[in-house]
């Protein structure tokens, strides 16, 4: 039984092995350039302190990281834990559209016993799969991380990438019981899958703990933020409240800064009530328990989905 | 000991369709049994249900004496099930197949299975995908008759089959209940591909049985009676009438007789099994069109 359903996903298994391979293949030895660049430049010292020797070493640093940083920045990986997720689903799919299931199903094992070792079976191989991807990026990001802090490549990093992966795997299951075409359900679950994570990337996941505040006026200093994650800092007034960029206050105070950029006046934001700053921030100290929530959101949602799908099937005809 | 098949009442409902309904039959364990009727007419409906792919909406079937859903468990590795469309995997080799069959069922004769396929000349190496659809079917059968089942179900075996692979597929069929104890159940809207083989019919038409027993049975009791119209109702008194067509003052009877028939007004007609079935699916399709102008 497992090796029938280890064989009826080796098609897929093998894609996805090949692409993480290949991922490997790039950004292993990328990984130890920018390893071996952080010790060259002694960036180590640059961890906790900032000054200018600090600043010229990590802009330079970041310069000579590769072009597979921008690769990393551009968030195209986000779609790899989906596409793994999806990708093994597809077998399954398959198996309900060409109703060769009904050949399973009449030999002697039982739906249940059927579903559940294919379940688990293809459930071991997404996160096998979302581990290593997890495993090649928690590592590759390390001197980054060091430098800037968690939170940029938070989806690459730590026990996400798990929840993504079975996410995928749920949503194309529940969306292929319901559209009964392999094909189109692949589509429409990565599709979504695509729409969750932008949604929870950019709305909810700095809401999943409240995040921080704090104001502070000229010549005060705010906490330190180097490692957390900033969702929002501007000029405000004294209680917090922010002045957008197109407000009366920030226009009438921009001036000419250095290298033509434009600064704000204190003197004037002050005359004006907006000579304080305000933050909204998650500090670094919150990464475990942000990836927790989101990991249990991920899963937690993957597990109704893909219960829903094994329900649907059990009572298939 | 329990039939090999039995179904009371039994019916099954698509939506507001009923599939099959109120079917009450019984199959002999050690019959080779045809399963007749139109297309539509729930032969497929009913050998789901017997093997548990699909759950009954009204009555009751057992197979071997077991329900085949809540005793899938026990029931499953008895019952041999092929469906018309020979499913198989299409990227797997055919040894790949049989070790399929050899992991799901834990009564698998493997040597059969391979004396089999080498006896048939099967490539085992060749995947399933680029075999024809004779060698398909015959791969199909030997995973459904490997798992040593006490009753093979076989869904339109040979209807998609050229008439060289129907032959031979029925011969594998005959060589099987030849070698051991084997209750097979076989449907086709083609009488001529089973009578060959079977000893038992049912006829099964727009979702009812029609008529059930064994075949030597049916053709003595079925009698064609050709008389004058008046005195119909004096045979209808004492027989079955399956139908009955009229010409001016004559009349003639498809009758499933209670004993003999002794009377001199009445010319009577042995019948062989196809005219037979024709009569009750000819009755089937008289009552539709009745119901239709009705």
């Amino acid at each position: 039984m497992i090796w029938l359903s280890w064989r009826q996903q080796r098609l897929e298994t093998l894609i996805i092995a090949a692409l993480l391979a290949a991922l490997a293949a790039a950004f292993v030895p990328a990984g130890i350039h920018v390893a071996d660049l952080f010790a060259q430049q002694h960036l180590a010292r640059c961890v906790d302190r900032q000054n200018e020797a600090c600043s010229f070493a990590i802009g330079n640093f970041a310069n000579r990281a590769g072009f597979l940083r921008s690769l990393v920045e551009g968030g195209w990986l986000n779609l790899i834990p989906g596409l793994i997720g999806v990708a093994l689903a597809a077998p399954l799919l398959l198996d309900l559209e060409n109703r060769t299931i009904r050949l399973a199903w009449t030999q002697s094992v039982t739906r249940r016993r059927w579903i559940a070792t294919k379940g688990i079976v293809a459930l071991g191989t997404v996160l096998a799969a979302g581990a290593a991807f997890s495993l090649l990026f928690t590592w590759y990001q390390r001197p980054f991380d060091r430098i800037w802090g968690h939170w940029d490549e938070f989806g690459f990093e730590g026990i996400v990438p798990l929840g993504y992966v079975l996410f995928g795997l749920g949503l194309a299951l529940a969306v292929g019981v319901l559209l009964r075409r392999s094909a189109a359900a692949l589509v429409v679950s990565f599709g979504a899958y695509v729409a969750a994570r932008l949604f929870v990337q950019s709305w909810l996941r700095q809401r999943l703990v409240a995040p921080l505040s704090a104001t502070w006026g000229l010549h005060a200093s705010g906490p330190n933020v180097s490692h957390a994650w900033v969702i929002t800092e501007g000029p405000s007034d004294r209680a917090g409240h922010l002045f957008s960029g197109s407000s009366n206050v920030v226009q009438s105070c921009a001036r000419p800064g250095p290298n033509g950029a434009k600064g704000l006046d204190p003197a004037c934001m002050s005359r004006h009530g907006a000579g304080f700053t305000h933050i909204l921030y998650q500090p670094a100290s919150r990464f475990w328990e942000i990836q927790g929530l989101e990991f249990a959101l991920f899963g937690g949602v993957a597990v109704i989905l893909i219960a829903f799908a094994a329900w649907r099937v059990l009572r298939t005809d | 000991m329990s039939a090999a098949l039995e179904t009371h009442g039994l019916g099954r409902r698509y939506g507001s369709h009923w599939a099959l309904q109120g079917c009450t039959l019984e199959i002999p364990r050690g019959s080779v049994t045809a399963l007749v009727g139109p297309n539509g007419a729930g032969k497929t409906t009913l050998l789901r249900l017997a093997v548990g792919l699909t759950r009954p909406s009204a009555g009751s079937v057992r197979v071997l004496g077991l329900d085949p859903h809540a005793e899938a468990a026990e029931a499953l590795p008895r019952v041999g099930f092929l469906a018309q469309e020979h499913p198989l995997f299409g990227s797997f080799t055919v040894a790949e197949m049989l070790r399929v069959g050899r992991e799901l069922n834990p009564s698998w004769d493997d040597e059969a299975a391979r004396a089999r396929i080498a006896e048939l000349d099967l490539p085992l190496k060749k995947k399933v995908r680029s075999l024809s659809g004779g060698q398909r079917a015959q791969v199909a059968l030997t995973l459904a008759l490997a798992k040593r089942p006490e009753l093979l179900l076989l869904d339109e075996p040979v209807a998609s089959l050229d008439p060289l692979a129907r032959r031979e597929f029925m011969q594998s069929v005959l060589e099987a209940v030849a070698e051991r104890e084997l209750t097979v159940l076989l449907s086709s809207h083609i009488l001529a591909d089973l009578e060959r083989v079977c000893d038992h019919l049912v006829i099964l038409a727009a979702g009812r049985t029609q008529l059930a027993g064994a075949i030597d049975e049916i053709v003595a009791s079925h009698r064609l009676l050709t008389g004058p119209r008046d005195e119909a109702e004096d045979v209808a008194r004492l027989h079955e009438v399956v139908r009955a067509s009229h010409v001016e003052r004559q009349t003639t009877l498809l009758v499933r007789a209670n004993g003999h028939v002794y009377d001199a007004r009445w010319t009577v007609h042995e019948l062989d099994l196809e005219e037979i079935v024709l009569g009750y699916l000819g009755q089937d399709a008289a009552r539709r069109r009745e119901a239709v102008s009705a």
